[in-house]
């Protein structure tokens, strides 16, 4: 034991006792910010100076106590320079930080309040030090950070996440998140600790405006104890769930009852607890098409809806299962399947506030848990819930996911079950780089969720080669060449994608010679595609030919103004051939004398496809936009064209009543349809119907050469 | 439709039919001495010639009814029209040699200068407005919205307005001004109708309000202008299409005497 004298007591305390914890033990209370009990002290505010007779003040959370040590832990002095410290401290805080505004906690405004700080005498900092948004549960506000180092001790040595850091140097010096990533798209697991341990308004709990769910029949709040006693949320923050209990709710659910319907907004997730649920699809799987004209001379022309099964189109894709929102595909033939306890659905939904890909019913009396995004965002980062999530995918999904792309149909069960225990699901956030361009290519990846944009740079800038979805498939090129990327790809919204590494990718290729061969098939046309892409954008100067977005279209409805006798013949052929409904507007932008009128198309950035819930809306290999027959009318590709060129036609089907399951009743449901080029015809209707010679269907690049200077086509000045 | 050079084919094919049959005519035709030259085999050609012309023409609109039908192109049906249905009046010419004969005849004659000529009429101004509504209109829309597109814009005038508080020359403007030409643009003596008038009046009411109203004052500007070329659209669009009132109407007529006149003249 060590004796020394504390503000004048003698007090008694073993070898190796700071002093802090010293003068604490004895019932002396000497003021902090940097360091908390259950973790290692580092000294670095220096709030907690004490006099112990030496030159200068010492930092008592990291000094040892010595025998006959004299501490004055108070003093006048004492006083004077932990006020100066608090002082300097505060200048640089902005006051009230959002602890200090939400429940009055922030230490630093306490202790300047009780040294007499009001308003600091030294200037604050010119610029502001910035705030991270990105993350969904926590909001970073670095103007109000101490570089306590509390959250990087929390965060290590209490968690031992190993994400927060320091980053720069002196005055620059902040704390960071893995290599200086917004939190958000960091590897940080949102375990709240960090925000637990900070002392300011830096680490916050976000108080989002609706985190509440409403309260609905057969609905009970979810205390978070018993959130922790269920395995999902094994290794959550508990002051996370106390902090967002409202966002969670229990559910019942009586034998029949529907969940959620297809199409539907929504925002949130189910987690199945009890009982079992039904996904399907109501929409009938037909795609809208054109008859008609094509039989006879006279015969007008219908749109009517028709499966692959009974007509099958151009291209039409051979999809054996319809992805949804849920961890199991439905099957194009059956698109029914059954969920049970431990799964869970809505991810896409909750995440991204996607429409509802699928109708949920309650197979027998069910019990869910319902939560909004900020708690997925949470589950989705722990590592537990990921491991089931990775387990539940791999067991349930993986194989359909794989054999619905044709050109791993063939791979045999054994491989499948060797891939199964090595690929790897990997997760981005909205705006993430999944790979980059030009870097080395060392996997192959199969988008499992969310959208992925491939894009390639160029001098004037970036050209959007492609956009993936569900099911699609990227890395081969760079694999199969052995060089680097190509191109880059972007999470556009938030993303898995399963990761198969080079060296098994090498060995399913070696296993696989059909695989070989159809991967560089598809490779090949790809770069043959990117390449001609690539050129036309170096051949087309024109600024406002861009600016309106002409160069991304493959075909265009131009109307010749001098030519046009406004008699909108045109339109009403299109209406005429569409049962009414047109798909052509005559108002748009003009270029030079020409009308760009509102018609799809064709797009080669084709935004449309961005977050269909079922993945039907696709381009053939000619590039033309097709709408697959399990589309669910939900609307989302008509909201995303940014031309408007994509509308919705209803069509009475016999539909399972809501109110009665078993009972089938005519019910309108919707199908996205876009300008089909009247393909029944040699020539769109538009086209074929205007009188004056003014509507023309073209390749605006071809058709405009002369207007843009490079080469020679149609369209005159 | 606008006659360029894509017209050529049709218009070698008129020439060399007309000239066929201006040479038969020369010819052959019965001198007047002998009876009407319509009763005579060439005479009858020159008739059941003229009036198919004419029924091809007036087919065009039964075309336009049924778009979709793949019966031929419209254009191809519109120059057919044009061309066909000009080469018609000669031909009927040939067909009377040059007489008007009874009343029926006479009433078919003159109805068939007058379709013809208000064909032309409307032919030219289909070549030239056009043109002239691209160059003048660049705010133009949808006619049939003309009407939600004004109100609109005076939904917007007022909301622009509504927003200033202290700006005495700029209420009274609004008021007395411009509000009465956006409810009425088309009443008579609208001083903000003329381009020229409208750009003094701001240019004027700009140097009586304060700067950091120049912004609303500009788009009030704006809404004026866009509110005249809607005016002047519906003013051309009228010219676009107001000459059918007559050609139709009297086209219909024509089809119908010229049949009754085909009967007759072939029955009895």
């Amino acid at each position: 034991m060590i004796e020394l004298s504390i503000d004048g007591r003698k007090v008694s305390v073993p070898a190796g006792t700071t002093v802090f914890d010293a003068a604490r033990i004895n019932g002396i209370a000497i003021p902090t910010l940097c360091h908390q009990q259950n973790e290692t002290p580092v000294g670095v505010c220096r709030v907690c100076v004490v006099d112990v007779g030496a030159r200068v003040f010492t930092a008592s959370c990291v000094r040892p106590v010595e025998p006959g040590m004299n501490v004055s832990t108070d003093s006048d002095r004492v006083r004077a320079a932990r006020r100066t410290l608090v002082e300097l401290l505060m200048s640089d805080h902005p006051s009230p930080c959002a602890r200090q505004q939400h429940s009055g906690g922030c230490e630093l405004e306490t202790l300047a309040k009780l040294s007499g700080v009001t308003k600091p005498r030294f200037a604050p900092r010119g610029s502001s030090r910035g705030q991270d948004d990105s993350s969904l549960a926590i909001a970073v506000a670095l103007d109000a950070c101490i570089l306590c180092d509390r959250c990087i001790r929390g965060c290590d040595d209490i968690r031992g996440n190993f994400v927060l850091g320091r980053m720069g140097k002196g005055a620059q010096t902040r704390i960071a998140f893995d290599n200086d990533k917004p939190m958000g798209d960091s590897s940080c697991v949102s375990c709240g600790e960090c925000m637990v341990s900070c002392p300011t308004g830096a680490l916050t709990n976000k108080f989002v405006v609706s985190t509440a769910l409403p309260a609905a029949p057969g609905s009970e709040p979810v205390a978070p104890e018993e959130l922790l006693a269920l395995p999902l949320f094994k290794n959550i923050s508990g002051t996370f769930l106390e902090l967002n209990q409202r966002a969670v709710l229990k559910r019942h659910f009586r034998r029949g009852e529907v969940i959620c319907r297809e199409g539907e907004y929504g925002s949130t997730a189910f987690y199945i607890l009890e009982g079992k649920a039904r996904v399907s699809l109501s929409s009938p799987i037909a795609y809208v098409k054109t008859q008609g004209g094509a039989r006879g001379f006279f015969s007008k022309l219908t749109s009517a809806l028709a499966g692959r099964s009974a007509d099958r189109r151009e291209e039409e894709g051979n999809q054996r299962s319809i992805p949804i929102d849920a961890p199991v595909d439905l099957a194009y033939d059956n698109p029914v399947a059954e969920l049970g306890p431990g799964d869970m659905f809505g991810e896409m939904t909750c995440m991204n506030f996607y429409p509802r890909s699928a109708t949920v019913r309650a197979e027998t009396d069910c019990t869910m848990l319902e939560m909004l995004r900020n708690v997925l965002d949470i589950l989705q980062r722990n590592k537990t819930f990921r491991a089931q999530m990775d387990e539940t995918y791999r067991r349930r999904a993986l194989d359909s996911h794989l054999r619905n792309v044709p050109l791993f149909a063939k791979l045999n069960p054994e491989f499948l079950d060797h891939l199964r225990e090595r690929v790897e699901l990997v997760r981005f956030a909205p705006g993430q780089t999944i790979c980059r361009q030009n870097d080395p290519a060392d996997s192959f990846y199969l988008v499992r969720l969310g959208f992925v944009k491939v894009s390639e740079n160029y001098p004037g800038g970036e050209l959007v080669l492609a956009y993936l979805s569900r099911g699609d498939y990227f890395g081969e090129i760079g694999l199969l060449g052995g060089g680097p990327r190509i191109a880059t790809c972007t999470a556009l919204d938030h993303v898995e994608v399963v990761r198969i590494c080079g060296e098994d990718f090498a060995e399913m290729i070696a296993q696989f010679p059909e695989v070989r061969s159809g991967l560089e098939q598809v490779a090949q046309e790809r770069q043959e595609a990117n390449r001609q892409r690539m050129s036309l954008v170096r051949s087309v100067p024109l600024e406002y030919f861009l600016a309106q977005g002409l160069m991304e279209a493959q075909s265009l409805l131009v109307l010749d103004l001098e030519k046009c006798t406004r008699c909108d013949n045109c339109v009403r052929a299109c209406a005429d051939a569409h049962d009414g409904v047109t798909r052509l507007v005559r108002e748009g932008l003009r270029f030079d004398k020409y009308l760009v009128a509102t018609s799809c198309r064709q797009c080669r950035d084709p935004l449309c496809m961005v977050g269909c819930p079922v993945g039907s809306i696709r381009r053939r290999n000619s590039l033309e936009v097709i709408i697959e027959d399990w589309c669910i009318g939900c609307g989302l590709c008509a909201q995303n064209c940014p031309y408007g060129n994509i509308n919705l036609h209803p069509f009475t089907v016999q539909a399972e009543d809501p109110g009665a399951p078993g009972r089938q009743v005519a019910t309108v449901r919707q199908k996205a349809t876009s300008c089909d080029l009247c393909t029944e015809h040699a020539e769109p209707s538009c086209v074929y119907a205007c009188p004056h010679d003014a509507a023309h269907r073209v390749d605006p690049r071809k058709y405009f050469a002369p207007l843009l200077g490079t080469g020679t086509g149609a369209a005159k000045s | 439709m606008r006659i360029d050079s894509t017209h050529k084919p049709w218009l070698w094919i008129s020439s060399t039919i007309l000239a066929v049959a201006l040479l038969l005519y020369v010819f052959f035709r019965t001198p007047r001495a002998l009876g009407s030259q319509g009763g005579t085999p060439l005479g009858l050609g020159f008739g059941i010639a003229g009036f198919t012309f004419m029924i091809f023409a007036g087919l065009l609109g039964a075309r336009k009814k049924v778009p979709v039908w793949r019966v031929g192109r419209a254009q191809t049906w519109m120059r057919g029209h044009l061309w066909l249905g000009l080469l018609a009046l000669p031909l009927i010419l040939f067909h009377g040699g040059f007489h008007l004969g009874g009343a029926l005849t006479s009433a078919l004659m003159v109805l068939l200068i007058v379709v013809v000529a208000s064909g032309i009429f409307g032919a030219v101004l289909q070549h030239y407005l056009p043109t002239v509504m691209t160059r003048e209109l660049p705010l133009e829309t949808i006619y049939e919205q003309i009407d939600s597109v004004r109100a609109q814009l005076l939904a917007e005038a007022d909301e622009r307005v509504a927003a200033i508080e202290s700006a005495a020359p700029l209420a009274e403007f609004y008021s007395r001004r411009l509000r009465p030409y956006l409810e009425n643009p088309s009443a008579r003596e609208q001083p903000l109708a003329g381009a020229d008038q409208a750009q003094a009046a701001f240019a004027q009411l700009r140097t009586l309000v304060p700067p950091e109203l120049h912004e609303t004052l500009g788009d009030l500007e704006n809404i004026c202008e866009e509110e005249r070329q809607l005016t002047r659209q519906v003013q051309l669009h009228h010219w676009l299409h107001a000459w059918l009132l007559l050609h139709v109407p009297l086209s219909l007529a024509l089809l119908l005497l010229g049949a009754a006149h085909a009967i007759m003249a072939l029955r009895y």
